[in-house]
């Protein structure tokens, strides 16, 4: 067998049930990458096991890796910050409870940016993480880690945070694939908070059907987190389609032309009917977005804010300074808004269709260069043309898939993303899926130069 | 005279360099407009609170 630690997780399991591979040969596989990937890409921030696998669950003797803000009992969580560096937390994330239930092995802690608050993968403190198909290039962030890791094989999937694209991002800019569920869908008990009306938790990994165990895992009702729905949890990867609407015609005029061409191929290789409809309102939308995630986050940060301001990021600190200065009044007429914009796009945007199709970023990957410390006066710009076309879901609160499309001209990974309505991941992922069969974007490694 | 934006954050405690308030104005202003603006204020029913957005998300499944 070549490199086991290259398998998809789905490959894995099977690989595990027919006892062709242990779980120990499984793991020392990733190990053995992590010790030389880590140098170059930077990420993990800890690569001692946080909890063994154990038991005949569904996920049984897989190794994962989750961004470094899912807390387990007696273990520390950084959340990226210097701030929180040695925290030891005192009880275990929902979301890791249910992954440790379906034994699947926690093989270390993954980089993350600031308190979750960085579209790019920058860290202060913890070092930047570098994108495997070249480390010159952002990961795209917050969950820079769990893209890393899971493009350069080092994980079969990881957990991550979506509060403004924070799973979509990483995962376009790594070329995998990334679930940002709907708000409510997963548990946030025991995970780092940074807004409360758009926090989401979602899996990063090797494909739609590999993101599907992940989602099947941690998906349902907590009574610990009082957002979660009841919902059922039900994913069939082979459900019929009916159609996917997109506006062929925006992102002819607003994503680069190597990122539209590859979108709108894509749109024609899922073979399923297309409809065209009117964009929503993406820039509206992302600036409500930043009304509610602004004083949120800065709440959430109040006292550090006050007492300790020079241990944050410059970045980081500027974001939270600015969460202070939204009026309490602007904040809640957002919130109020919220409904009719998602009876707006479940009524009109998916009228006739299962899902909305558009690119996650729709501008070429900037490096990490151009949007550091030192990017810049065009380096806010920058930024807001990464994250333009996520943070209208997150307003929304409704699920989203990333999946791989293709490679730019500098070898770089595009993505696509397909937005549903609220409980729809299922669908989501079986559309995710039918294209993954047809394609083989998502099966390709970065090579360790 | 103190910037509004730096009269309202220093108020709550946060202190910012000089010049940081005239810096993050111009952001903070363009979300207040993005909201004076939106297209659906005018179907914004009085009875409507933040709390309606939870019932709209099971409904709309």
């Amino acid at each position: 067998m070549s490199d086991p630690a290259t398998l998809s997780l789905a490959e894995a399991r099977v690989q595990l049930n027919r006892g062709a591979i242990s779980p120990q040969e499984l793991e020392a596989a990733c190990r053995a990458r992590i010790e030389q990937w880590q140098p170059r890409i930077n990420a993990f921030v800890d690569t001692a096991t946080r909890k063994p696998s154990a038991g005949e669950g569904p996920l049984s003797g897989v190794p994962l890796a989750h961004k470094d803000m899912f807390y387990r009992a007696g273990l520390v969580s950084n959340c990226g910050s210097k701030i929180r560096k040695g925290w030891v937390a005192s009880e275990t994330s929902a979301a890791l409870e249910r992954l440790d239930a379906a034994g699947a092995l926690d093989m270390g802690a993954l980089n993350m940016s600031e308190f979750a608050y960085g579209p790019t993968g920058h860290n202060d403190h913890w070092g930047d993480c570098c994108n495997p198909w070249n480390p010159a290039y952002i990961t795209g962030g917050s969950s820079s880690g769990s893209g890393a890791a899971v493009a350069a094989r080092l994980a079969f999937g990881a957990l991550g945070s979506d509060t403004g694209g924070s799973v979509r991002l990483p995962a376009s800019a790594c070329g995998v694939t990334g679930l940002k569920t709907t708000w409510g869908r997963v548990s946030r008990h025991g995970a780092m908070p940074l807004s409360h009306s758009l926090d989401t938790i979602g899996p990063l990994a090797r494909s739609a059907e590999d993101c599907a165990l992940l989602f099947s895992a941690i998906a349902g009702h907590d009574e610990r987190d009082s957002i979660t729905a009841r919902a059922p949890v039900s994913v069939n990867l082979g459900q019929p389609i009916r159609a996917i609407s997109l506006s062929s015609a925006w992102i002819e005029r607003n994503a680069h032309p190597e990122m539209a061409a590859a979108v709108l191929a894509a749109a024609k290789a899922m073979g399923v009917k297309l409809v065209e409809v009117e964009p929503p309102p993406f820039d509206l939308l992302s600036a409500h977005c930043l009304t509610l995630m602004g004083p949120e986050a800065s709440a959430q940060h109040a006292q550090w804010m006050r007492e300790r301001p020079r241990d944050y990021s410059s970045a980081v600190r500027a974001r939270l300074e600015t969460g202070f200065a939204v009026p309490a009044a602007q904040y809640l007429e957002v919130l109020r808004l919220r409904a009719l914009w998602l009876e707006r796009f479940v009524g009109q945007t998916l009228a006739d269709a299962d899902a909305y199709l558009v690119p996650t970023i729709a501008v070429p990957l900037p490096t990490r260069e151009a949007t550091g410390p030192k990017g810049g006066p065009d380096m806010p710009k920058l930024l807001g043309e990464v994250t333009r076309l996520t943070r209208w879901v997150n307003y929304l609160g409704v699920p989203a898939l990333s999946v791989p499309c293709g490679f730019d001209s500098r070898g770089l990974p595009m993505g696509l993303q397909l937005v549903g309505r609220p409980f729809s991941e299922g669908t989501l992922l079986a559309i995710g899926h039918a294209y993954q069969r047809v394609t083989d974007w998502h099966c390709r490694t970065p090579a360790l130069r | 005279m103190k910037h509004w934006v730096d009269e309202v954050i220093s108020r709550q405690g946060i202190e910012l360099a000089p010049g940081r308030a005239e810096k993050m104005a111009p952001g903070v202003e363009g979300l207040l407009a993005a909201v004076a603006k939106d297209p659906l204020l005018g179907e914004l029913e009085f009875e409507v609170d933040p709390t309606t957005y939870t019932l709209a998300r099971d409904h709309l499944k």
